[in-house]
């Protein structure tokens, strides 16, 4: 699938029109080997390392930010460039966040119940890492990692009140996003309608649209997209559904939403399942992580939601995204098999 | 149980990603079903680009099929700056090609348009052009198909077709007319194109254009040639301003021939003034008919019997007085005295006044305008003229005495030809046209055929029968004589108008016009000739327009197939005519009693024997005394 919508673009760019294949092939190879190694460790060292790891990341989040070390791709430093390949910290942070967040609700259980003893530290450390996240910026990645502690604290059994004043919280936070970054408020206004700017701001969400809609019930077939042809920007990254839309049709899409509702379900069983509170927290992080990440990027291109650039778990093209999603498996089978 | 808390919350948020995940299928299924035909023509726009092909313009072709208007196939230039990777080089080698301006030929190459067509210099290129602009192989330069309006008859009836611009849209005459008819629906070749206007490998899609619809004329194009070719005669001979001819079918308003001078060829109409292009004369232009006009204040009042055309008569001392003006007849000393017949064949202006006179204002009035003097005749053309009349309300005795012999109005020839069809064939009003049937362009079957239209009948059947005696009369014994054909039944009437200027006449500057038709007892064809301001010749129409317009009716004869006729009116010898006699029956004569009764003809025998087979002409024909007379011996 990569490199049905990636060949004219890898062609168009660097004269190989497997360029995106080969790369992502070689992160696939590469995740194997650490899903295999996650799957086997022993997870109490994941556990107490925890801390550690999380500070390992929040100095890469930092070091990401200055100019020199980071490098701007598609308008955000998020990425430490090695070789020709980009690796992106933020995608750890949010694994280290999910681990740390699992654990210290595993270990403040009792303390959950109170906001100021349990939650707001835990929220405070979710706020910078957030903070950091959208300093690159990256809102995708701010909002997935966000929405998947939330989540997880949630699960946790904090009390409901609690998550009412966050949301009024975040929805002054947002408001606050727009203002200070005018270029959101196009996106939503585009997302609303996005023939009101269709070479500007609604350009990607109807240039996905043109490749969803002809798609049709059985698509165009394999290697036929027409949108990827140039028209549709990122077609191996953020939109690579669209083409899927389009090659498959509504069968495609059938299969690809069947494929992460059948993963999400078998994780949140394993999570259910979990005798150990740690690990029960992490399965469910984990697994909610990408189920609510393939939610985002599939409500973006369908045109549900305004464009928030987040990549499709195991179908985009992207390094450190593919890695995270491959430790994340790893560690829930891990799980599983105790 | 210890977790329940948890998996509650767990299951509550499953829930929520279940629904999430149900939306987006919901709305992928609305987006690929719903707006599926909305979303793909949009798409398909995007993806297609379009090289159109222009359509054949309809032809031309006058009333036996004959082409007066086609299509040659030139080639043009398009670029699709989009595919090309040199612009410069491209330009280059292009500007070279066409002998233009690189800084020109830059920018059509690296416009930011999907297709640019280099236009005007890439327009009808020659083969030989397109071809070394073929072999270059650039990607994004395409020669397309055109189609160019050709003329084959160059300046032939070129008023009439008018000519066309540069994108084939019709600018005047019947090309303007019917444009909508003549112009087709234009094809294209669609390609998908990326996102960067790249040709993709992708199906093309090919759309036929469609030709526009073929228009048959009621032209006889031999009959035009022949008329082209006295114009240009009179041109020769007597370097008249202006010049014109105009033939009819008197039975149905069919314009069989119109032509006029100065004229223009139609492929090259951009080489002549606007004034010549753009003035069709027959219908353009207006004037005081003169002589010809009689025909209608004579119909007026045989209509009315005020006057009896045997019985009646008049005596012209050479000028007559009305209201205080005096009005002279063209013979100096005047006719003398003569039948109302007579006064038609000599087109004797006081003789016409007096027949004014017994009909008044208000009926000649009535008459002039049924006859649809002071409108439009309504033929199929662009740019035609009203003419002026008097008002009825102010015209004293002086109004009605000029207007009686065709001074003081203004006409158009077309508006007098359709008068004068109506007074001689029984009477019917038809509106003049051009436009005989459409035809579908392909297989020439008839869409649509156009019907001939009488407006009203202005006179009886009979008062009909007797304008055309009078008329014939003229031809045989009066001002019209050198209109006579022998053996074939013509009528007709001379016109000398004087022209005006400012409000004044101007001096020795005429208008010189001859309405004939043929044969004279059931016309079939109407000729009407005007020449403006011819040089070196006596100034009577009856001497400049009559001949002309003989040799347009004899050129008809073969043309139309007009039957030969003895029942006509034998002319009227001079001492300038020479002597025309009856050809005697011969045929079953021995060789010597032929010999013996042709003994005032030339003889030439063919075939052995005794015994006369046949002749020709035929007996009862009126041959000039000389002339040969073939007999077949057996």
């Amino acid at each position: 699938m990569i490199y049905s919508s990636s060949s004219i673009w890898a062609e168009f760019k660097y004269a190989d029109s497997l360029k995106y294949v080969k790369q992502q092939s070689l992160f696939f190879v590469i995740g194997i080997f650490v899903m295999l190694f996650c799957s086997k460790m022993n997870l109490s060292f994941l556990k107490k390392r925890a801390n550690m790891t999380l500070l390992a990341c929040f100095i890469l989040l930092i070091l990401v930010l200055i100019p020199g070390i980071g490098t701007i791709r598609n308008g955000s430093r998020s990425w430490f460039g090695i070789g020709g390949l980009g690796i992106q910290p933020s995608e750890f942070a949010k694994l280290g966040l999910i681990i740390f967040t699992a654990k210290y609700l595993a270990r403040n259980e009792k303390n959950m119940q109170e906001v100021k003893k349990g939650a707001l530290p835990i929220f405070l450390v979710i706020a910078i890492f957030f903070a950091l996240i959208m300093l690159e910026p990256d809102f995708g990645t701010a909002m997935v990692m966000a929405l998947t502690l939330i989540a997880l604290i949630f699960a946790s059994g904090l009390k409901i009140s609690f998550f009412i004043k966050l949301g009024v919280l975040g929805l002054v936070g947002i408001v606050g996003l727009i203002i200070a970054a005018p270029y959101r408020i196009a996106r939503i206004v585009s997302f609303l309608n996005p023939w009101s700017d269709p070479l500007g701001s609604g350009y990607q969400i109807i240039q996905s649209l043109y490749a969803i809609g002809p798609g049709g019930l059985l698509g165009q077939g394999f290697l036929n997209s027409r949108q990827k042809h140039f028209y549709l920007p990122e077609p191996q990254t953020d939109f690579i559904f669209s083409i899927i839309s389009e090659e498959f049709g509504f069968l495609g899409v059938l299969i690809v939403c069947g494929f992460f509702f059948f993963i999400f379900y078998r994780m949140v069983k394993i999570a259910l399942k979990c005798n150990d509170l740690f690990s029960k927290y992490l399965v469910f992080g984990l697994a909610f992580g990408i189920f609510i990440q393939a939610s985002l990027n599939l409500a973006v291109v369908v045109g549900l939601i305004p464009v928030t650039g987040v990549t499709l778990p195991f179908f985009s093209y992207g390094g450190s995204s593919l890695l995270m999603s491959m430790i994340s498996i790893g560690i829930i089978l891990n799980i599983s098999r105790k | 149980m210890f977790f329940s808390t948890i998996h509650e919350r767990i299951r509550f948020i499953f829930l929520i990603s279940i629904i999430i995940l149900i939306a987006i299928i919901i709305k992928v299924f609305y987006i690929q079903v719903f707006a599926y035909d909305k979303l793909s023509s949009l798409a398909e726009n995007l993806w297609s680009r379009e090289l159109p092909i222009k359509a054949d313009r309809g032809l031309i072709v006058d009333r036996n099929g004959e082409i007066l208007a086609t299509n040659v196939t030139t080639v043009s230039l398009v670029v699709v700056p989009g595919q090309i990777d040199d612009a410069k080089a491209v330009a280059q080698d292009l500007s070279a090609i066409l002998g233009t301006d690189y800084q020109d030929m830059l920018k059509h190459v690296t416009k930011s348009t999907s297709i640019e067509r280099v236009h005007p210099e890439g327009r009808g290129l020659s083969f030989d052009i397109a071809q070394k602009i073929d072999e270059l192989g650039y990607d994004g330069v395409y020669l397309l198909k055109e189609s160019k309006r050709y003329y084959p008859y160059e300046d032939v009836l070129s008023h009439v077709l008018g000519y066309v611009g540069i994108d084939n849209q019709g600018l005047s005459g019947i090309e303007l007319y019917y444009d909508e008819y003549l112009t087709g629906a234009d094809g294209a070749i669609k390609y998908f194109s990326d996102g960067k206007g790249n040709k993709l490998e992708l199906t093309e899609i090919y759309e036929a254009p469609t030709s526009g619809i073929t228009l048959k004329l009621t032209i006889d194009i031999n009959l035009q040639l022949a008329i082209e070719n006295e114009l240009d005669n009179a041109l020769d001979r007597y370097n008249p301003e202006r010049g014109l001819i105009v033939a009819m079918d008197p039975d149905t308003g069919e314009v069989l021939a119109m032509a006029s001078r100065p004229n223009f060829n139609s492929n090259h109409y951009q080489d002549y003034k606007t004034e010549v292009i753009n003035r069709n004369l027959p219908i353009w232009m207006t004037y005081e008919p003169g002589s010809t006009f009689k025909i209608i204040t004579l119909s007026a009042a045989l209509e009315e019997k005020t006057i009896n055309l045997f019985e009646d008569t008049f005596t012209d001392g050479g000028a007559i007085e009305v209201d205080g003006a005096v009005i002279h007849c063209w013979k100096s000393g005047g006719h003398g005295v003569q039948t109302m017949l007579e006064v038609v064949e000599n087109s004797c202006n006081p003789g016409f006044v007096r027949i004014g006179q017994t009909l008044g204002v208000d009926k000649l009035m009535s008459y002039i305008e049924a006859y649809g003097f002071g409108a439009k005749t309504g033929i199929d053309l662009n740019g035609e003229a009203t003419g002026i009349l008097f008002d009825k309300e102010k015209m004293g005795p002086v109004e009605l005495a000029t207007t009686s012999f065709g001074q003081g109005i203004s006409v158009t020839p077309i508006g007098q030809i359709r008068a004068v069809s109506a007074a001689i064939n029984g009477g019917y009003l038809y509106t003049p046209y051009i436009v005989d049937s459409y035809l579908e362009s392909e297989t020439n079957s008839l869409i649509k055929k156009v019907h001939s239209q009488s407006t009203a009948q202005v006179i009886s059947e009979e008062t009909s029968s007797l304008v055309r005696y009078a008329l014939e009369s003229v031809v045989a014994n009066g001002s019209g004589k050198n209109a006579y054909i022998e053996n074939y039944r013509v009528g007709g009437k001379t016109g000398t108008a004087q022209k005006v200027e400012n409000g004044k006449y101007l001096d020795g500057n005429y208008i010189l016009s001859f309405m004939g038709f043929m044969p004279a007892n059931d016309p079939e064809i109407i000729v009407y000739v005007a020449i403006d301001n011819p040089k070196g010749v006596t100034q009577y129409g009856g001497v400049v327009s009559a001949p002309i317009a003989r040799n347009v009716l004899l050129s008809a004869i073969d043309i139309l197939n007009i039957k030969p006729s003895d029942d006509g009116m034998p002319k009227e010898y001079t001492w300038l005519d020479k002597k025309y006699s009856i050809l005697p029956n011969v045929v079953g004569m021995s060789k010597k009693e032929a010999t013996k009764a042709l003994k005032n003809f030339k003889i030439e025998y063919s075939g052995v024997g005794d015994t006369v087979l046949y002749m020709s002409p035929k007996a009862g024909y009126y041959v000039k005394e000389g002339e040969s007379i073939m007999l077949l011996l057996g």
